[in-house]
């Protein structure tokens, strides 16, 4: 069970911006995606949910060996597949909890019993330490930067995806709501899940060990090792990259 | 013997519909609305045996139910029998003095051919006074239906709440879908006595039929009183129409809410007025549009503060959404303020739906459709909520939903596209 990405190209905007990325996630495994920004980090996990602005122009993704390269974000998300995003879109009118529902129901043939729904959703906010008004509220209308993050994770531990993405969804959280979102990470962590947290930062990382790191300059992935490799970047910076990559060029 | 008072406005009504030419409205930019399609002369008032129609109002109870069906009431039940509401008819034979300070004192003849003309010919008609300090609880419901072509409805209601009486009112215009043309000319008074409490609701849904609708509203709110007012359209060939709310003594409240959703080649034309004429009153309008097909839509709002109205408080949202390429629309936001020491702000926009909150929900599963359906839903839901009536939400969420659906393949093809451009 994986989530392959085989030399991909993605193009937006009239320019390529990922250049051939290889990347393999099985179950059970939790990567970490470093760079800097503008590297194409987030086209990546954008294209890997198949946002209609990127194109794909060459390279696939494979789900557990199906093609989804060209399928709709909803069959994706059938499939198996999750995004947290970094700047998660605002629904107004609808409810944290309408809209966890809708979602939840979207993968099931017969729709969630009320109460089953209600005590995993109870079960999952205390995890996330959310308070109960935080449901009746409008999906991400007015909500704060660190709100919204934790409305993704509270998502995520809702569907429980075989393989999830995390855009960037350690920026902008303080110490406390990132140990939260990191705590609710770790319980979901397990065999029969695969997680790509993607970062600029290593301080997730503190709180989440990855089983592998990769780091990516410029559309591609240029270093890729163990979880001492982002140690190591923590010392040395995104230069230190540059620089290597570019004597291993010359 | 018919009340000289009406007869005298017939009178002069008729004078200015027949000296009148059948008027289009233009405006700055695009905008005309032109009558040009309708076929006047090939209309005639139709009557009907008395009884009760199947209707879907939403709401099963009721204080009253009015029925008019073409040019003549068909049905009356009055449940609560502290309110009274009758045919205009029969009340300007029965208790003219109750009707005689009222009707037309808001509707003056020189507002083109059309409202003079329903002043001229209204028939049947809708008179309902609620009397002062009573507190009728359910709703009092007054349908107009149109079900044949052919049809000239020429429609007057007139509603009294009486001094700190409190009511809920629900005008309901209705037709089913047949082929053909109809007019719709009509004329709404409501009096809102000081003190006085009023929850009301205008619902259209004409159908799919030619139906045009030529109408002005008005609401006069006196002192310390205070109406919610939610006008929703659902359909129809061509409305155009005047809703104005006054607040015209100190103390006076509005609160107004209202919504469309254009599709096919419907054409919309409304005109709102928010007008304080003394100082002290308050007001608050939001209105939402959504337009689909080659339908067109116009919203315009004013705030008008007349002068010697200080103290006063009040804004104007107007926000319009397209789902299709063809469609085409305005909302605009104006404001005449005569007067210093005011609070008036307004705001408007016209948009799309958002590609990226669509492709949010489609990753949480959710299909295209489904997602452009509750983004839709919950663009409304601000304006729905207002109505504080869950059988006509209900029937409002309903309607929706199934215009929805029949615009599918278009919003379909519109999203793609937009993702493709961008």
């Amino acid at each position: 069970m994986t989530l392959e990405i085989q030399n991909l190209h993605v193009r937006t905007e009239g320019r390529e911006i990922l250049h051939g990325v290889d990347l393999t996630v099985k179950r059970g495994e939790t990567h970490a995606l470093m760079g800097p920004n503008g590297s194409g980090k987030s086209t990546l996990a954008n294209t890997l949910m198949g946002n209609p602005v990127y194109e794909v122009t060459e390279g696939r993704v494979l789900l557990n060996g199906e093609d989804l390269t060209e399928a709709d974000p909803d069959e994706r998300a059938k499939a198996g597949l999750f995004m947290a995003f970094q700047y998660p879109a605002t629904i107004p009118g609808v409810s944290v909890a309408n809209f966890l529902r809708m979602a939840v129901n979207a993968k099931r043939e017969e729709p969630i019993k009320v109460k089953e729904f209600g005590a995993k959703l109870g079960e999952n906010m205390e995890l996330l330490r959310i308070s109960r008004d935080f449901t009746s509220r409008y999906l991400n209308e007015g909500f704060s930067g660190g709100e919204k993050k934790r409305a993704e994770i509270l998502q995520l531990a809702m569907l429980q995806p075989e393989f999830a993405v995390l855009d960037e969804t350690d920026s902008g959280l303080d110490i406390d709501a990132l140990r939260i979102v990191a705590d609710g990470v770790n319980a979901m962590r397990g065999e029969d899940r695969g997680f790509l947290i993607i970062t600029h930062y290593t301080r997730i990382l503190n709180y989440v060990t990855p089983d592998f790191v990769h780091i990516m300059l410029d559309g591609r992935i240029v270093r890729e090792g163990g979880s001492e490799l982002a140690d190591e970047l923590e010392d040395k910076g995104y230069e230190w990259v540059r620089e290597e990559v570019a004597a291993g060029a010359g | 013997m018919p009340a000289e008072f009406v007869e005298a406005r017939r009178r002069a009504g008729l004078e200015v519909f027949e000296a009148e030419p059948v008027p289009t409205w233009r405006r700055s930019g695009f905008w005309t609305t032109t009558l040009r399609g309708l076929d006047l002369d090939a209309l005639e008032p139709k009557r009907y045996e008395p009884g009760l129609p199947e209707l879907d109002l939403g709401d099963e109870e009721h204080a009253a139910l009015i029925v008019q069906r073409g040019a003549n009431v068909v049905h009356v039940d009055v449940f609560d029998d502290r309110v009274t509401v009758m045919p205009l008819e029969q009340a300007v034979e029965e208790i003219p003095e109750r009707v005689e300070p009222y009707l037309g004192k808001r509707l003056p003849l020189d507002e083109g051919k059309f409202s003079a003309g329903t002043a001229a010919f209204w028939t049947g008609g809708v008179f309902v006074d609620v009397p002062k300090n009573e507190k009728i609880e359910k709703p009092i419901q007054v349908v107009w239906l149109i079900d044949e072509p052919g049809t000239a409805q020429w429609a007057q209601t007139l509603v009294v709440v009486g001094e700190h009486a409190e009511c809920k009112v629900r005008e309901y215009f209705l037709a089913p879908d047949f082929e053909g043309q109809a007019l719709h000319s009509g004329a709404f008074e409501l009096y809102a006595l000081p003190g006085a409490q009023v929850d009301l609701a205008h619902y259209q849904d004409w159908g799919r039929g030619e139906v045009y609708d030529l109408s002005t509203r008005r609401v006069e709110i006196r002192r310390d009183a205070r109406v919610k007012w939610v006008p929703i359209h659902l359909g129809g060939r061509l409305t155009k129409q005047t809703l104005d709310i006054i607040t015209a003594e100190p103390g006076s409240d509005m609160r107004h809410t209202g919504m469309y959703f254009t599709e096919r080649d419907e054409h919309l034309d409304l005109f709102t007025t928010d007008k304080h004429e003394q100082g002290h009153t308050t007001g608050d309008t939001v209105w939402k549009g959504v337009l689909t097909g080659d339908s067109r839509a116009s919203y315009e709002g004013l705030i008008h503060i007349v002068p010697g109205a200080p103290e006063v408080d009040t804004y104007l949202q107007t926000h319009q959404m397209l789902l299709s390429p063809k469609a085409k629309g305005d909302a605009i936001p104006s404001l005449i303020v005569e007067v210093d020491n005011v609070k008036a702000s307004h705001g408007g926009t016209v948009g799309e739906l958002d590609p990226e909150q669509i492709f949010y929900m489609m990753t949480r599963g959710v299909s295209r459709a489904e997602a452009v359906r509750v983004l839709v839903e919950g663009y409304f839901e601000e304006v729905v909520q207002r109505l504080e009536d869950p059988g006509l939400e209900e029937l409002v969420r309903r309607r929706i939903a199934e215009k929805l659906k029949g615009a599918e393949d278009q919003v379909r093809e519109f999203i793609g596209e937009r993702a493709e451009a961008a």
